[in-house]
């Protein structure tokens, strides 16, 4: 019930938050915290619940981005067409690269995965008609609704707020369904999970599908806003960093772990620029780095989840039965 | 509770340092923002770019007699808003187009500039533009030489550089002066990086080179910040083009120069694209094995006592390097942008572009060689132009043509060491 009201309320805020902040930069700060949510919930599937670390998601990203800008800048279509292109071409993709390579655990997966995110920045690095090095840019000045380019950041907002409610119910369905189960079973242990009988290959390729598909979405909503890609923007490893780095700020595994990652990290890269950046010394990123690291060693499971164990602990103080019991559950 | 009162305390103090800011701000100032990479893989572009704006900060805000004629120079501040004092708000682009955009719309809407100027990579410059584009805000670009910037429709966009297409330009004209005093100039090869400035430039040069019927009889493309380049070399060396044309950073030049020593290789001319040859570093390591290599530039010296030759001695005092082409670039361009804020009379966004469109410099307001400012309807600048410049000593380059600006004659075939 506490939990509910809870919920409701941080809600209320974030639906109300472009209201309360209404400057251009904050309602456009507050767009960018939701769309590297959607883009850090959609590692957190396979990042996070089955403890597939993939380094390479930055792909699936680009996947969206390029074919939003594409279908304007090839057929001078609406961007929105690209979605469901860059959603099919990222799932092929990721059924493709994920056969062969969910099969190594551990760091090797990680590193087969930086090794496909580079080989696919240097091969449209030199296609010519993804734009190559120049990447390809998006209708700046609209042409309808449909182009999706506006002066304000309240309508990204939304519909930022739409994808990321979506995003987030899928993995919610996912996390409690039979799937949830045998994920968190592999994160665990692969091997246990195996000898119970749990499909982990299978598991995991739909995990991974599912998390490329979602992925390439956040990469079609960032072209549009940005109106622009080129290979470094759309395919540099760096996206793929951040990702990983949001969701585990926040607690990767948890359902509400990216969303709070990258609402710490997302403004503190965002004023940290515009308090230290014009100085020229780059202190922004020798702040962004003592934070991760401090957080690294003594915070690794997340913020949420010291959150979580601080509620368990203040609960377990309680004499009631019911918050015994919920201070005993694993 | 002592913790919490010591930060209760800093946060105070830092709102007070904050208000007393604005308070001061209340002067009588134009504000003016700038979007350069002060971080990341270009961050020593950036750091150039601020040293040179503010160089040009100093010349319009104080008086400087020692001027002559130089626009902006004489009096304080600017003369059409009563003296006012131009005061610039710099903001890091990270090399990140989504970062130059955002700080763009930063200093739009929370710093309230009434322009903008940056932001060095071109792609950055594309997104940034357009969020000035959509506010209605002058932005004025120096340096950036992607074709599609000003192919877009804006209103708001104003670019003082020549583009690729004009360097190419002036490479079929030098290389046709050339041909008519006897040079061999038939078969050309192109040697480039795979970089967004690498393919375009080498595109674009290609493309003129065609429409007036001159083939590039070899093209190699390489992946930049290369560990070797011998492959490259000896397929020229097969090749034996009669002009290699190098568009490469400092990096890959410096690479090139020591390779082709390694291997012995001269081309009769070598004509390089500015940028890693016109580097410091480049002149400095292996300036003496690449004598007499061409090079373009809009920067010359100039003799001295001239505007050009004091605002070379100050930015040397600046940053603690020579001015070059770059950094000369998006100093003109600064200059522009001030000239038409102070011929508007006005900070009013829209007085200030039709300032920018009205503006028709000649070659003596300017401390760029370029053949005038004058914007077209989509924002370039038509009279922009440059020089082609020769290493001859392996130390200093010198202007050898067109002829009107040249210091020397060139000298052919290439020296090298």
């Amino acid at each position: 019930m506490r939990r509910l009201l809870w919920l409701s309320v941080v809600l209320a805020l974030v639906v109300a938050y472009p209201l309360l902040f209404s400057t251009p930069f904050q309602q456009r700060l507050g767009a960018l915290v939701l769309l590297y949510a959607i883009a850090a919930s959609a590692w957190n599937i396979v990042g996070g619940y089955a403890g597939q670390v993939s380094v390479g998601h930055v792909v699936f990203f680009g996947c969206g981005a390029y074919a939003a800008m594409g279908a304007y800048a090839h057929f001078a279509l609406s961007p929105l067409v690209g979605i469901p292109v860059g959603i099919v071409i990222s799932v092929a993709i990721s059924a493709i690269i994920g056969v062969p390579t969910l099969r190594l655990s551990g760091h090797y997966f990680s590193m087969a995965t930086i090794a496909v995110a580079e080989l696919v920045r240097l091969i449209v690095t030199n296609t010519g008609y993804l734009g190559a090095a120049v990447g390809l840019s998006g209708p700046t000045v609209p042409r309808n609704v449909f182009d999706l380019s506006f002066i304000s950041a309240l309508p990204y907002y939304y519909l930022f707020l739409a994808v990321l409610a979506l995003t987030l119910g899928i993995t919610w369905w996912i996390a409690n369904s039979r799937m949830g189960f045998y994920l968190r079973a592999i994160r665990d242990s692969e091997r246990a999970a195996r000898s119970l009988g749990a499909p982990a290959s299978r598991t995991k390729l739909y995990a991974f599908m599912l998390s490329a598909g979602l992925t390439s979405v956040a990469g079609a909503l960032y072209a549009m806003m940005f109106g622009f890609v080129d290979p470094e923007s759309g395919l540099g490893i760096l996206i793929s960093v951040k990702m990983l780095i949001m969701a585990a700020l926040g607690g990767a595994g948890l359902l509400f772990g990216p969303l709070v990652g990258a609402a710490i990290l997302v403004p503190l890269e965002e004023i940290s620029n515009n308090l230290l950046g014009g100085k020229g010394a780059g202190l922004t990123f020798v702040l962004y780095g003592a934070i991760i690291v401090l957080i690294a060693r003594f915070q690794p499971g997340g913020i949420l989840m010291l959150v979580k164990r601080m509620i368990a602990k203040r609960r377990s103080k309680l004499p009631s039965a019911e918050a015994r019991g919920a201070a005993h559950a694993p | 509770m002592r913790f919490k009162h010591i930060i209760g305390l800093l946060c105070a103090a830092s709102i007070s340092v904050m208000l007393a800011g604005h308070a001061f701000a209340q002067e009588k100032t134009v504000k003016i923002g700038a979007v350069y990479p002060l971080s990341g893989n270009a961050a020593s572009a950036g750091v150039h770019a601020k040293a040179a704006i503010e160089v040009a900060m100093d010349i319009i805000n104080n008086p400087h007699p020692e001027f002559g004629n130089f626009p902006l120079a004489k009096n304080a501040g600017l003369a059409g808003l009563g003296g006012a004092k131009v005061e610039v708000v710099f903001a890091d682009n990270q090399g990140s187009p989504a970062t130059g955009q955002n700080q763009a719309l930063r200093l739009i809407t929370e710093e309230k500039v009434v322009a903008l100027t940056g932001s060095y990579q071109s792609g950055i410059t594309l997104t940034a533009s357009a969020i000035a584009e959509k506010y209605g805000i002058p932005f004025v670009n120096g340096e950036s030489v992607a074709a599609n910037l000003t192919e877009r429709g804006f209103k708001w966009f104003f670019r003082v550089t020549p583009v690729a297409a004009d360097f190419a330009k002036i490479y079929y004209e030098f290389l046709k002066d050339m041909k008519a005093a006897g040079v061999k100039t038939d078969s050309v090869a192109l040697v480039h990086d795979n970089t967004e400035y690498g393919t375009s430039v080498s595109s674009v040069i290609t493309s003129v080179f065609k429409d007036n019927g001159q083939s590039i009889a070899l093209d190699i493309a390489y992946a930049v910040n290369a560990t070797d380049v011998q492959s490259q070399i000896l397929q020229l060396k097969e090749k034996k083009p009669d002009v290699v044309i190098m568009i490469a950073y400092a990096s890959d030049a410096i690479l090139y120069a020591k390779t082709m020593q390694a291997l012995d290789y001269k081309p009769p001319m070598i004509i390089a694209d500015d940028s890693g040859y016109s580097d410091p570093s480049f002149i400095k390591s292996v300036g003496k094995i690449s004598q007499g290599v061409l090079n373009r530039s809009s920067w010359s010296v100039g003799p001295p006592g001239s505007p050009t030759a004091l605002i070379a001695e100050m930015y040397k005092k600046k940053s603690g390097d020579e001015m070059d082409d770059t950094a000369g670039r998006q100093m003109q361009a600064f200059f522009v942008l001030c000239g038409a804020i102070d011929r508007a009379g006005s900070t009013d966004p829209a007085k200030i572009q039709a300032a920018l469109k009205a503006t028709d410099l000649k070659p003596d307001q300017l401390m760029m060689g370029y053949k005038g400012i004058k914007f077209d309807e989509k924002g370039q600048n038509v009279l922009a132009s440059g020089l082609v410049i020769q290493l001859q000593d392996g130390e200093n380059y010198v202007a050898v043509w067109p002829k009107a600006n040249a210091e020397k004659t060139p000298v052919l075939p290439y020296k090298g060491w």
